[in-house]
């Protein structure tokens, strides 16, 4: 909400026909200048605005400051292009415009728009910039169209000369895809030294951009704020439980691999997991289940373990109903996993009791590359671990091989 | 500073800092970190470790209006003495001027500040004109080494105020 007077130098030099800022460097930076009138005017009623040209036949002020946006309009058009732009001149005159401003309360800046390349010397620019900073004018430049080696460094020394405390800045634009207004929205020239002006720029980022662009989920925050709010916030859930979801199952995955390895290599006993993951070994072979249905399997289970958190069970019905059709011990076995992980409150111990499904764990392993189930040595450890959770695997044992001896 | 001449006012004058309109003080090339008040506000001009500082060159335009008209005595300047101000101009009831414009009028009076001044003697201005001063600029054009930076410690002005009517005595006459 500064109180400003700000001078706008519009560059219409020959080098403003050229296209290659859609639909061309001209119509672009008119476009860039609109919007930043509306910006300045908005941010505070009392700032004024004017605007000179710098190129043409000479430097002409078409507008002095005012804060009548109608009539700053209406003089861009009608604007015509022709010979070089006189850089200096243009900020000499614009420091006059402003000197004459009538409320004297107002901080001078002037917005230089640069797009054809720059003949003076970088001394030259470095004395104008002393002489704006000592009136303290602040100024910005707009560093667009033209780039010949030199001409960027030049506009940097220049607003380095003139600035002070920050007040001054410098953007450069390259030709691409993006509008000129686009880029400059979201530079400090347009939300000025970062106070105010930004609730303008986000109305005129949606204004360009057609209002789908640039906001999530097509919402714009400022028609319904509360729509967006909700929807951003169940993106947000859906993503935590997402990742959770994958974590658990790297987690899992590592465990059992490391529980692997540990019983081929050192017996180690210490691993509850290790001893459900032999003892399931053994089961494995018994049922003998193919890729096919171990991966729908581990895919229905990594979803029940979903619901076992945060109570979907409603998805891992639907899967499961799919293998259901197929497979009715698959069914069965599904079922029994559900069952189990469904009345957990810890992941922790949720993940255990899966890790104790035989099914569920003879699937991983039989994903996994380096575990092999008819490993003599793995055969070994198994017998001798068997006893730890024989009993429990028993009970599990019994009815799924009745159904499968049907 | 042991050296510095006991600033005693003159007789009759008063130290005018208590008139100054401080919403409408301003000052041209200074450097942020060393203001303008630091030269001029009391308590502040007295801080050694205080003083104000040209920027960009070594000018100084600055800026004084007065809460009322008042006349213009005298005026200590103090600074060090390399870098205190040597040429001096003031103009009364002139506003807004700028460095570019400051050489197209001439100047109400024009100081050569000693190094006596610096340390505190006050500079005796031409009393006549100053009979009417509602601002007062100050143009600080160089300084005593002719280098590029500036050094003021302290800004004090003397002299006395006009006779105007205070509003909040005006009483309305009761009708009868």
């Amino acid at each position: 909400m500064v109180l400003e007077a700000t001078m706008i130098c519009i560059d219409n030099s020959e080098w403003m026909r050229n296209g290659d800022y859609s639909p061309s460097r001209f119509q672009s930076q008119a476009d860039a200048i609109n919007l930043i009138c509306g910006a300045k005017t908005q941010s505070n009623p009392e700032n004024t605005v004017g605007v000179l040209t710098m190129a043409g036949k000479g430097v002409r002020v078409l507008v002095t400051p005012t804060s009548d946006l109608g009539k700053i309009l209406a003089c861009l058009h009608g604007l015509d292009i022709g010979c070089e732009m006189n850089l200096t001149a243009g900020i000499q005159v614009a420091q006059l415009a402003l000197k004459h401003r009538q409320n004297k309360k107002q901080k001078q800046r002037i917005i230089v728009f640069a797009g054809s390349p720059i003949k003076y010397e970088k001394k030259t620019l470095e004395a104008i910039g002393r002489k704006l900073k000592k009136n303290s004018v602040a100024l910005d430049v707009v560093d667009f169209g033209e780039s010949d080696d030199g001409k960027a460094e030049k506009l940097e020394t220049l607003v380095a000369s003139v600035n002070n405390n920050d007040n001054s800045h410098i953007v450069h634009v390259s030709p691409g895809p993006n509008a000129l207004s686009d880029v400059l929205i979201s530079t400090p020239i347009f939300s000025g030294d970062g106070e105010g002006g930004s609730g303008f720029a986000a109305a005129a980022a949606a204004a360009s951009a057609g209002g789908v662009s640039g906001f999530d989920f097509g919402v714009d925050p400022n028609l319904d704020p509360e729509l967006a709010l909700a929807l951003r916030i169940s993106m947000e859930e859906e993503r935590a439980r997402q990742e959770a979801a994958a974590k658990k199952a790297a987690e899992e995955a590592a465990k059992v691999e490391t529980g692997g390895e540990q019983a081929s290599s050192s017996h180690d006993t210490t691993m509850s997991e290790a001893v459900n993951t032999s003892a399931v070994i053994a089961d494995d072979k018994r049922q003998n289940l193919t890729d096919d249905e171990a991966s729908l399997l581990e895919q229905a289970l990594a979803m029940s373990m979903d619901g076992a958190k945060s109570s979907s069970v409603d998805t891992i019905d639907a899967d499961m109903s799919d293998a259901t059709a197929e497979d009715p011990e698959l069914a069965y076995a599904l079922k029994m996993s559900v069952q189990e992980s469904a009345g957990d409150s810890s992941t922790h111990s949720g993940m255990n009791k899966v890790l104790e499904d035989q099914s569920f764990v003879s699937s991983v392993l039989n994903s996994l590359p380096g575990v092999d189930p008819n490993d003599p040595s793995l055969k070994d450890f198994l017998a001798s671990l068997q006893d730890q959770s024989e009993t429990q695997q028993k009970q599990k044992e019994d009815s799924p091989e009745k159904d499968g001896d049907k | 500073m042991a050296s510095v001449v006991s600033s005693a006012i003159p007789r009759g004058q008063v130290d005018l800092v208590d008139f100054v309109d401080w919403s409408g003080v301003e000052c041209l090339n200074q450097t942020t970190s060393h203001p303008l008040a630091n030269a001029l506000k009391q308590g502040y001009r007295d801080d050694d470790g205080l003083h104000l500082e040209s920027d960009a060159d070594q000018q100084l335009l600055i800026y004084v209006p007065f809460a009322q008209v008042i006349k213009l005595h005298s005026a200590v300047i103090t600074g060090p003495e390399e870098e205190g101000p040597n040429t001096v101009k003031l103009f009364a009831n002139k506003e807004h001027m700028g460095f570019s414009n400051v050489n197209d009028y001439p100047p109400s009076d024009s100081l050569n500040i000693s190094l006596d001044n610096l340390k505190g003697m006050p500079v005796t201005l031409k009393y006549v004109k100053f009979q009417n001063v509602r601002s007062l600029t100050i143009f600080i054009e160089d300084n005593q080494a002719d280098g590029d930076v500036t050094k003021v410690q302290k800004i004090a002005l003397f002299g006395t105020t006009v006779d105007t009517t205070n509003m909040k005595d005006l009483k309305k006459i009761e009708e009868h």
